[in-house]
Parts: C-alpha cells; structure tokens; sequence
C-alpha cells in the first residue's frame, strides 16, 4: 500500500443478495492503473467472465474511484463507472462528477463492483464496509433526481446517491432497458454506453454509499500547495472558454468550420444553428451582438461540480418552471444532428433525456439515422421528418416508453436498429463499435477520425481528443497523415491518465508539461516517486489495457472503422473545397496507428503484454 | 478530375527593381509568401517555387517545395520547364505566375484553371488581361514539361515557342469575366498587375488592403468586445487586411496562441502572414476550440 491516495481494495457485491466480499488490490496494479477508467478496466479484466452477456447477472459493474479524489485539488471529485458495453459488447467507462466520487471512495474503497442481479428492483446501500439491498420497487418510473431525493430521504443525513432513470429499468417481462440508458447522481450523467442499462439489468435502481473512513495523503503540505496553485490557474485563460461561455460557445464555431454534423451526417453545418448558439453574456451582446433565440431562454445560473473551481455548468430555463445543464454535445445532437432548430423544442428534448436517464448523444444520433430511414421509406413512420420538432419529442416518448415498434428499435442504438431494418441502412448507422457519434465531422477533421476509429469506447470524443489538433492551425486538418496518427495517440494518451488519476478535462489546458506535472500531483497524494516519463508509460499501458480486454470480448479489425458514408460521401465546404476522407486513407493512418502503439498488423495486442499489464 | 498545383518562378535578376522582388515586403508579410499562400488555397496546398540555384528566398511555410533552377538567366521558358518537371507524378496541371502579381486573386487562378479542367485537349489556358498576353499568370498541363525542356536545349526562350507546340486557349478580358466570382471580386483583373520598378512597388503599395469580412466566435468574440475593438460582435464586419494579422490588427485582436484563424471556414492557421484576398471571410476562434 502506498502510504497515500489508496485504500488497497476494492468491494465487490453481489447484487443477488446484498453480500459482498473485500478484494485486496497490490500496490503494483494500482500504480500501473492509477484509478477510475484504468483501475475499472483492470477489475473487468479480473472479475468480468471473458464473453459473459452485458446485461446477464455475471456482468461486472465497477464504480472506481482514484487517488486524487477527496483531496483539495480542483476537479477531482470525479469517479468512473466501467461495465462491458449492452451497445458495443466491448469495455466502456464513463466518469461523472459530484459528492458520490468523495463518498464512494471513503466507505474505505478504490472501486466497487457489483456482480449478480437482484431479485427484484432495489437499492443497494453500502455503509463503510456493510452492503445490503433494500427493494426499491415503490421508484419504479422515478427519474433519477426524483430516486436520488427519495432514498436520501429515506436513509437519513449523509448518503450519497447514484440512480438510473426509468429507462434503464428492465420492462415487465425482464426484458433490458434502453441500452443508452445512464447512471446520474447530481444532475451529472455517467453518459455513455449504456452504463444504466447494465445497473438496470442487475435490478438496481439506486446505489447509495455513505462516507465512514479517511484517507491519507502522503504529502499533506504538498498537495495544499498544488492545489493552490492549480485553483489559480483554474481562473485563467485556458479555462475562460468553460467559465464563461460553456461549451455551447462550440456550437456556432463547429458550424463556421463545417465541423458540425447536420442530419445524420449529410452535411457538415447548418442553417439552423444561429437560432442555437450562445453567444457573450450581457452586457457584451447589448453592444449590438446578434445572440441566438437560445439567448432569449438564457442562463438562469452558472455552477460547478463538487470540489470545482471552474463552474462550466450553464443552467437554462426550458419553461414550466424547469431547468436544463446545457453542453454543446446535447444541443449538437438533438438539434443539427436532427435537422431541428427550434431551441424551445431542444432543450425540452434534452431534459426529457435526463428524465428517462438516457444519453444524449445516442439517442440524437439513433433518432437522425431514423429519420433518414423514414426519408428514405426503409422504416414506417412518414410523420418522423428531419427539422421536425414535434416528432423529436415523440420519438424520444416511444423510447422511453418501449410500447412500440419503433420505440423498442431505437431504444437498441443504431447498429443494432440498423441490423433490424437492413436494406443498407447500416452505412448511414452513425457509430463505430456501436457507440454513437459525438459533434465532430471526421471528414473535415482527420486526427479525429482516427481517434474516433480506433478508440475502445467506440466513437468517443473524451478517450480521444485528437480534434484538438484538427484545431490548433499546426497541421491540415484535411489532409491525415504521420502527425495526425501522432496527435491521436498523445490526446488518447493523455486523455488516458486523466481519466485514470482523476482530474476533469475542462483543466488540461493550464499545464504546460502535462505529464511531468501530473506525476507531480499523484507523488505528492500517494508517496510513489512518479516521473513523467513513467505516467506517459502507464497512459499507453492503459489504452493497450482496454484494447486487450476488447479482443477477448470478440473485438474485430472490422470495429476500428468508420460509417461508410464518412469515407464515400465527401463534403463541400463554403470556400469549394470538397472534403473527404476515403477508406485508403483511414486504413493507412489506422495501420500506423497500430504500429506506434506496438500492436500487430491486425490491430491485436502481442498476448506477451498480458504480463506486463498485470493481467495475466 | 485532375490535381491541380501552384509554381511560383521566383529568380530572374530584379534589375529593373534594384533588390530582389520576391523579398519585398507586403503587408507585414512578402511578395513571395503572399503568391504561395494565394495559390496553395486554390491548389490545396500544392505549391513549387522554382529559384535560381543557392537564391535566398523569404521564410515560407513548410508546405512548399522549393527547386533550383539548373539554368539560371534562361527566362520564362526555362522556368516553366523547372516547375512543371518537379511537378512530374504530382499534379496534372498547374498554374504558373511570377513573384511580382501582389494582386493575384485567387479566383482569377481557379477561373483560369477551370478551363484545361473543362477541356481535356487544351494545354495551355492563356490569359489576354490589360491588353496583354499574360504566360506567366497562366495555366499548363504539367506534361508540356518535355516540350519546355526541348525548347531550352533548342535555346528558344520565348513562351511562344511553347504556344506553338501545343493547344492554347486564349482568355480574352470578357472571358475571364464571365466568371461571376471574378467579375465581383476582380472587375479590373488587377490580378494581372505586376511590380518591376521601385515605383511600380511604390504604387501598388498605396493601395488600400483589400476588403474582407471578420466574423468573430466564443471567447475571442469577448475579449475583443471587452477591448472595444469591434462594433458588432457575433455578427460580420468588414475591415480592410491583406494578411490575417493584418486583420487581427484592425480589430485590436492580439493573435497569438490563444486565437487561431480559418479563413474562408477552411484551413485552420496560426500564421498571420497568411494572405486575404477581396470578398474573404476570416473567422478568429478560439484555439481551444472542442469540448
């Protein structure tokens, strides 16, 4: 053991019966994997059976926590939540921010994975080192907030809730819920690949932890000063873009440089988008600016995560008294993604997605590609027209309610939906591995498209930012080749430590030497002498991790790849220039890809790394 | 279709000049690296500057291909032969100009190469702008470099011996203009307007910097209200730049790495040196663009 940030072990519980069994994690392995989506991803390699079914009653669901979290550094109160994905059937982990990450760690835990399948719907409750489950029929239908209300009222002070909204409960015959479904606990979403689905399978429909332990940290005065230093540099420039403007500010820039995806990909911006946009706050756009209609519903508040001083959390009013968080990936999604631009019906579609707990970005791409289906005559539903806001509230109803056809097949995601409907619909099915597409166009940026290919996540714009250097003027964003494969590599290695240690990536853009000072900070909480050389080794190490447990689960070379439309349907742009992305191209950068990171022709890890991972 | 790239022909004495021409400055940037950036937006990037052998040359962006010319003083014959030699394998047809056209409009360069686009049996697309045949603002197929070569060795020198030897579409004022674009944007077809003398230099340089239009987002939309810079932000204006610096400084905007720029919502840059051309649109953004 470390003489800080750690605990030694993990709880794992079996949701069957409540009971649950202590698992000692050597110091080795936490060093190698850090916490959150590294320290998951080596318990699902421990614990998850090799090819066990997502939503079957082995499946392994992990809450992990990490070094940093419950120390004073700014962002850190995150926490990871790793299963095998019911969309992608390979690893996926998505963290979230809020008092759970703080909590959950000091109930004297590095992770807490749950195994097993509860009788019926219930609520595990984990008080220190005591687990049990308690029925949680009476919230059947509740939304996530309402659950998490509901149980904190009934355990007392001090409880800490993570829930899934209705649409991650399994129906009435068993059978699983959305499997875009989330988990949510403060208003914040581990989002993606269908994390609350897996929860709902296990019947759970809330997990509550209470805080009984402390943690050390190894260096108390050094940490103090590091996060001192780094809440400064949280005021500052590389933050302004959060703090100010929230990432809707994406909006209209993505659209200026056709880089925003518009109905399913057919296009790269979009008409609409004004009406969408947010522009500088008052008193700025009294100065003759012309703010989108989304300005006119505008911030109600400005927040932050717990343990935050950045505030990116941009608070709207979508009428009825209600509120919505907007981002960028929801508006992105749900608006140009399907034709529409009324940000009336936008945001009500967003919020309607926190109610039934389901992920923004999946159920926006899986309705667009519907609604070129229903263009197209491929699916019967006339009335689900791209730009038509009445149809995306409707069709976000049948989803949630899972009483239709057509509501069950898009509450499956878009490959699956599109293995169903057949007749070619698969080429316009917007995902890789299964995993919807964020707000980025791949054929006006080429690092991304590789990030996005090859990620283990699927397509993913958080495991892999390589549209930053799309972005950044230092390379041609049309033209992949060597540096874009090298930029892909370092935002996926980056991306990977972050993810790991944790802190919130609205943040990496204050370090100058990203690694070295990440080192810094995990030596100073653990005690390990941790260089930056050895934190970009753990980085790599922790993206080969997730791909080898991938190709145990069935991963194909065919699953690092890109829609079909992406790579033979270039785009014009505004200034004539007309740009693609072919397979020639994709398949050269994907090979070089494999090659920087030691991987054979295929894409397969050397089996001789399972030693080195610490997984064999 | 066929790949298109840019030559540059950047020796030649400069007598006339005094000094090298390719060096001169231009809008805090050079003659040379406003003709390159003119023509890499047309070519996507495709640009060879043919110099004499060992001539310095102003800083240019990476992207470029500089060759030498192996037969220095032979005149324009000789330069066409260099550049589309090195263009063998590459590009199928290229537009070739001199260092000395500072009001080179890049939709004058695409009008000029449309027409061997559209007419596979044509070689040579040969402007007669401002009463004068224009060979060095025209445009070739990149397989009459054999021809150039032979002529060289033949020592005749002139690019109407080229003419000769091949098929050449002549561009008289009204053809060249019935391109909307370059009717709107270049109506004089200054395009064809060179600098061989310093008052020549001197005269072009009294010109106002062409005018285009700046549209600002997120965070740069801000800080440049904060400094009172700009009358409308979020919406488009107009300033006069030749150079994205050029229009960074017109609006008070510091360009450095916090701001990048796309011009035309194309390429991205950080480089100001990156020439604006009449009816551009120039977006400043934030570097840190992305969720």
């Amino acid at each position: 053991m470390p003489p800080g940030g750690y605990f030694g072990r993990a709880l794992v519980v079996d949701a069957a019966d409540g009971t649950s069994q202590t698992l000692e994690i050597g110091e080795p392995v936490l060093r190698a994997y850090l916490g959150g989506a590294g320290l998951g991803t080596w318990l699902l390699h421990r614990l998850g059976p090799p090819g066990a079914d997502p939503l079957g009653p082995d499946a392994v669901l992990a809450f992990t926590f990490s070094p940093l979290v419950g120390t004073p550094l700014t962002t850190s109160a995150k926490f990871a939540v790793v299963a095998k994905s019911p969309l992608t059937g390979m690893l996926t982990d998505a963290l979230a921010s809020s008092q759970f990450a703080i909590s959950g760690k000091l109930t004297g835990h590095d992770a807490i994975a749950i195994r097993g399948r509860a009788p019926r719907l219930s609520t595990l409750i984990i008080d220190g080192p005591a687990t049990r489950i308690a029925d949680a029929t009476h919230l059947a239908g509740r939304t996530a907030a309402e659950t998490d209300a509901a149980v904190r009222e009934e355990l007392g002070r001090g409880w800490r809730v993570a829930a899934i909204g209705p649409a991650g409960e399994r129906g009435p015959s068993g059978e699983p819920g959305v499997r875009y479904a989330t988990i949510s606990h403060d208003g914040r979403h581990a989002g993606r690949g269908g994390l609350g689905t897996v929860m709902g399978a296990k019947n759970l429909k809330a997990v509550a932890v209470r805080a009984s332990a402390r943690v050390a940290t190894a260096d108390p005065a050094g940490v103090l000063r590091a996060a001192r230093d780094l809440r400064e540099r949280s005021f500052g420039p590389a933050t302004e873009k959060y703090r100010e403007l929230g990432t809707l500010a994406n909006l209209l820039t993505f659209n200026a440089i056709s880089t925003l995806p518009t109905r399913n990909f057919q296009a790269s911006s979009f008409e609409g988008a004004p009406d969408l946009a947010e522009q500088p706050a008052e008193p700025e756009a009294e100065a003759g600016s012309e703010p989108g209609e989304i300005a006119g519903m505008r911030k109600v508040a400005r927040s932050g995560c717990a343990s935050c001083t950045i505030g990116c959390e941009h608070i709207y009013r979508v009428g009825r008294g209600k509120k919505a968080r907007v981002e960028y990936e929801n508006v992105f999604a749900l608006g140009p993604m399907c034709g529409v631009s009324d940000p009336g019906a936008v945001l009500a579609a967003s919020a309607r997605c926190d109610d039934l707990g389901i992920d923004t970005i999946s159920a926006g791409g899986t309705i667009a590609w519907a609604m070129e289906c229903a263009q197209r005559g491929l699916i019967d539903a006339p009335w689900l027209r791209f730009g038509d806001a009445g149809a995306l509230l409707r069709v976000l109803d049948e989803i949630g309610d899972r009483a239709t056809e057509l509501g069950i097949l898009l509450g499956n995601g878009s490959r699956a939906a599109a293995e169903t409907v057949g007749s070619g619909s698969g080429s316009f099915a917007p995902h890789v591995k299964g995993l919807e597409m964020p707000g980025y166009e791949p054929r006006t940026l080429h690092s991304m498209a590789l990030g996005l290919a090859v990620n283990a996540r699927g397509a993913d714009h958080n495991r892999s930012g390589a549209y930053e250097a799309d972005l950044s003027g230092d390379l041609d964003r049309f033209d992949g080749g060597d540096r874009h494969v090298a930029a892909a590599i370092e935002t996926e290695d980056r991306a990977a430590v972050m993810d790991s240690m944790i802190l919130c990536k609205f943040l990496r853009g204050v370090f100058t030497d990203p690694f070295a000072e990440w080192a810094s900070l995990v030596s100073d909480v653990t005690g390990w002498d941790m260089t930056g050389d050895e934190l970009r080794e753990t980085a790599g190490n922790i993206v080969m991790a997730k791909r080898a447990y991938n190709d145990r689960e069935g991963w194909r070379p065919a699953d690092d790849w890109l829609p079909d439309r992406l790579l033979n349907e270039p785009v014009t742009l505004p200034s004539g220039r007309v740009a693609a992305l072919t397979a020639e191209r994709l398949r050269a950068m994907i090979g070089a890809y494999y090659k920087a990171r030691g991987l054979n022709t295929e894409g397969r890890p050397d089996p001789a790394i399972y030693k080195r991972l610490l997984l064999d | 279709m066929p790949s298109f790239a840019g030559v540059v022909l950047a020796g030649g004495r400069s007598s006339r000049m005094g000094t090298p021409k390719a060096a001169l400055e231009w809008h805090g940037s050079t003659l040379l690296r406003r003709t390159t950036g003119i023509l890499g937006r047309v070519t996507g990037g495709r640009v060879v500057v043919v110099r004499a052998a060992g001539q310095p040359l102003p800083e240019l962006p990476g992207s470029v291909t500089v060759v030498d010319d192996p037969r220095e003083g032979r005149g324009p014959v000789q330069g066409i032969a260099a550049g589309l030699a090195a263009l063998r394998g590459e590009a199928d047809i290229a537009f070739i100009t001199s260092t000395d056209m500072p009001f080179l409009h890049p939709a004058f360069v695409r009008r000029v190469l449309r027409t061997l686009e559209e007419d596979e049996a044509t070689d040579v697309a040969l402007p007669f702008a401002r009463g004068y045949r224009q060979p060095l603002a025209a445009a070739y197929r990149v397989t009459l470099a054999e021809a150039a070569e032979r002529l060289v060795k033949e020592d005749r020198l002139k690019p109407a011996f080229l003419f000769e030897q091949c098929a050449v579409a002549q561009l008289d004022d009204d053809a060249l203009l019935s391109d909307p674009v370059l009717d709107a944007l270049d109506p004089d077809l200054d395009s064809v307007v060179n600098v061989n003398t310093p008052e020549d230099y001197d005269a072009a340089r009294t010109r106002r910097a062409p005018r285009i239009s700046v549209q600002l987002f997120g965070t740069v939309a801000k800080s440049a209200a904060k400094a009172g810079g700009l009358d409308g932000p979020g919406s488009p204006f107009a300033v006069r730049a030749a150079t994205v610096g050029e229009a960074a400084g017109a609006i008070g905007l510091v360009f450095d790495r916090h701001v990048t720029a796309a011009l035309n919502g194309d390429q991205i840059t950080r480089d100001p040196e990156v020439p604006l051309a009449a009816g551009d649109t120039l977006f400043f953004l934030s570097a840190d663009a992305g969720g």
